[in-house]
């Protein structure tokens, strides 16, 4: 057994990288920004850590009142991102879509990279986060969202690690078994972190059914995003017609998905602001007022979904930059519903609360959460520079 | 086995704050204005000089609710936060990871952060300082100059506590969310 795993391990096709070669890229403004990005975002990452292992949780502006800040909602990012890379990377060797087969080992690599990103990430907000390894073996919750968000993520990613090994030795049986328990098991992390907020009683705003479906969701529309990116890269936006017909078909999938999206907070919002109930209503008028919202709406939803009706979803180069605007705005779609859901002062009777006037809770994150926020980000692309020069990426004929 | 609560003469309470001193005191809760295991809050008056309406100035004395049906013990990943022996809704300071759910599970408000331990931490019924110690009183009913705080044992048909929530009438706070609160305001 352990000579098989041995040989298992062995046998994975990795290419020797050496640091001349991390360096060597074409060069053009496009990649230097990058380039630029990811030194600068790491060096923010180290002075954010150090920041925060000197002054722990005083180093980010969470309060009593809103205990959960940036690097929550970027947490939530990158595991939507990697739930969505998934869904997209199984098509083609899950479901059998032929045309999409093209992308499956970019996707999952780069579910395997954004989740790590993500666990970083998450790893500085959570407060002792070698405790909770340990206890979360030794008297697991079972009837906490987090429990089983945090656990069946960490299933996920071996199961996706596993799933990747298999599609670089070109395994396509095995690739597709583990695949298909890595999606599944994705899909029920991903709707279980949903369910954090969607169980919350105390918060009507974000209580009920509607969170973790709305995840999956928007979980296959950051999928195709990214999809558009990480192939704008991969042909520096000269596309063969096999890529194209698959961006085409991937467009299609993203109008669709987008009409959704947008007939569902539509529902959302009137639901919540429909018979002024307290505590719902007046957070959704204040959510509708505010900019971070709008920012949503235009990024995530409209300029993507005009551009891709506009012309059939043909016009790929310009897709590849909808979909960054796309990513933008699904930055602020989680932000917003982190900070969405803490907006309303419990209130408890403290009508004058030593240091709370009862209107709106307050939040803006400290340089610090913004710093490792970046970081992981950075993080994130460095590995996938490292995954490219490592792997072969492209899909073998 | 005792089962603990409280119930509230809170029309009696006159905003002295004594009940936050001695609870700090008592239970070495820190400094600031974030850190605090129970609060008074203050309905202010209202209307405009002479029409100004006396009703509407009042004072609820809060703090955890020790509910039965606790939100914060249901999220809570690695059962830091569980149920004591009497009831009460505790939380094991080396189980807590601070991942901060409990804090927004709470419908009332009622947990912050120790930065010593960069736990969670809340109202305990001064059960590590005075019930450990043999005492049957809280530290803030012990201060109260009003007599407005009558903590005892629920399961004790006997008891003062279970003799007033048998004479008088009494609410719960967000009793609609099923939490089962065992801090009780008389009326
Ligand atoms: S009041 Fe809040 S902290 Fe106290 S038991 Fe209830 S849910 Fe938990
Ligand atoms: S912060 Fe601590 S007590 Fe609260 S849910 Fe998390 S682990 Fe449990
Ligand atoms: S000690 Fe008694 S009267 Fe004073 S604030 Fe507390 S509950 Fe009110």
């Amino acid at each position: 057994m352990i000579a098989q795993i041995k040989e298992f391990i062995t046998t994975i096709p990795v290419k020797k990288v050496s640091v001349k070669d991390l360096l060597s890229f074409e060069k053009n403004f496009a990649n230097y920004l990058v380039a630029a990005f990811v030194v600068v975002g790491m060096a923010m990452l180290v002075i954010g850590v150090i920041t925060y292992l000197g002054h722990g949780h005083h180093a980010y502006n969470v309060t009593r009142e809103h205990p959960w800040g940036l690097m929550i909602a970027v947490y939530i990012f990158f595991v939507v991102s990697s739930t969505g890379l998934c869904i997209v990377g199984s098509l083609g060797d899950v479901f059998g879509f032929k045309d999409y087969e093209l992308i499956s080992k970019r996707a999952i690599f780069g579910s395997i990279v954004t989740i790590l990103a993500g666990f970083l990430v998450i790893a500085f907000e959570i407060g002792h986060p070698v405790t909770m390894v340990i206890y979360n073996v030794v008297s697991p919750g079972l009837t906490s969202a987090i429990w089983w968000m945090g656990t069946l993520y960490g299933a996920y990613l071996a199961f996706m690690i596993v799933e990747f090994i298999f599609l670089l030795k070109n395994d396509m049986k095995m690739a597709k078994y583990f695949g298909l328990a890595g999606l599944l098991i994705g899909l029920a992390a991903h709707s279980n972190l949903g369910s954090v907020f969607g169980f919350l009683n105390a918060r009507p705003i974000s209580n009920g059914v509607f969170y973790p479906t709305y995840f999956i969701l928007t979980a296959f529309i950051t999928g195709i995003f990214i999809a558009f990116i990480i192939m704008g890269f991969r042909y520096r936006l000269r596309f063969n017609e096999e890529v194209k017909k698959m961006l085409t078909g991937l467009a299609k999938i993203q109008a669709l998905l987008l009409s959704i999206l947008i007939f569902f907070v539509t529902w959302k919002l009137l639901t919540d602001i429909y018979g002024g109930m307290p505590d719902r209503a007046e957070v959704a008028i204040h959510i509708l007022g505010s900019g971070t919202f709008w920012a949503e709406v235009i990024l995530a939803m409209v300029i993507p979904l005009v551009i891709i009706l506009k012309t059939g979803g043909k016009a790929h180069v310009a897709l590849v930059f909808a979909s960054l605007s796309g990513m933008v705005g699904i930055f602020f779609m989680r932000y917003n519903l982190v900070h969405d859901t803490q907006l309303k002062p419990l209130q408890m009777l403290k009508k004058v609360e030593y240091q709370l006037p009862p209107e709106w809770v307050h939040y803006f994150p400290s340089a610090t959460e913004m710093m490792i926020s970046i970081g992981g980000l950075a993080f994130c692309i460095a590995m996938y520079w490292v995954g490219t020069k490592a792997f072969n990426l492209d899909a073998d004929h | 086995m005792a089962r603990y609560g409280m119930a509230l003469d809170y029309k009696n309470c006159i905003n002295c704050k004594a009940c936050e001193v001695a609870c700090k005191e008592e239970n070495g809760v820190l400094l600031g204005a974030d850190k605090h295991r129970i609060w008074v809050g203050v309905g202010e008056i209202e209307g405009e000089y002479p029409l100004l309406s006396i009703v509407s100035n009042t004072f609820y004395p809060s703090q955890c609710q020790h509910c039965d049906e606790a939100p914060c013990q249901m999220v809570c990943p690695t059962n830091a936060t569980y149920y004591g022996e009497q009831g009460q809704v505790r939380v094991d300071p080396e189980k807590c990871i601070l991942c901060s759910y409990c804090m927004n599970a709470c419908p009332y408000d009622a947990r912050y952060v120790d930065d010593r331990t960069m736990t969670v931490d809340k109202c305990t019924f001064c059960t590590d300082t005075r019930l450990e110690r043999g005492e049957t009183t809280t530290a803030c009913q012990n201060t109260c100059p009003t007599k407005v705080r009558i903590f005892g044992d629920l399961d004790d048909p006997q008891s003062e506590i279970s003799e007033l929530l048998r004479t008088r009438e009494h609410f719960t706070l967000k009793a609609n969310l099923g939490t089962k609160p065992k801090l009780f305001y008389l009326t």
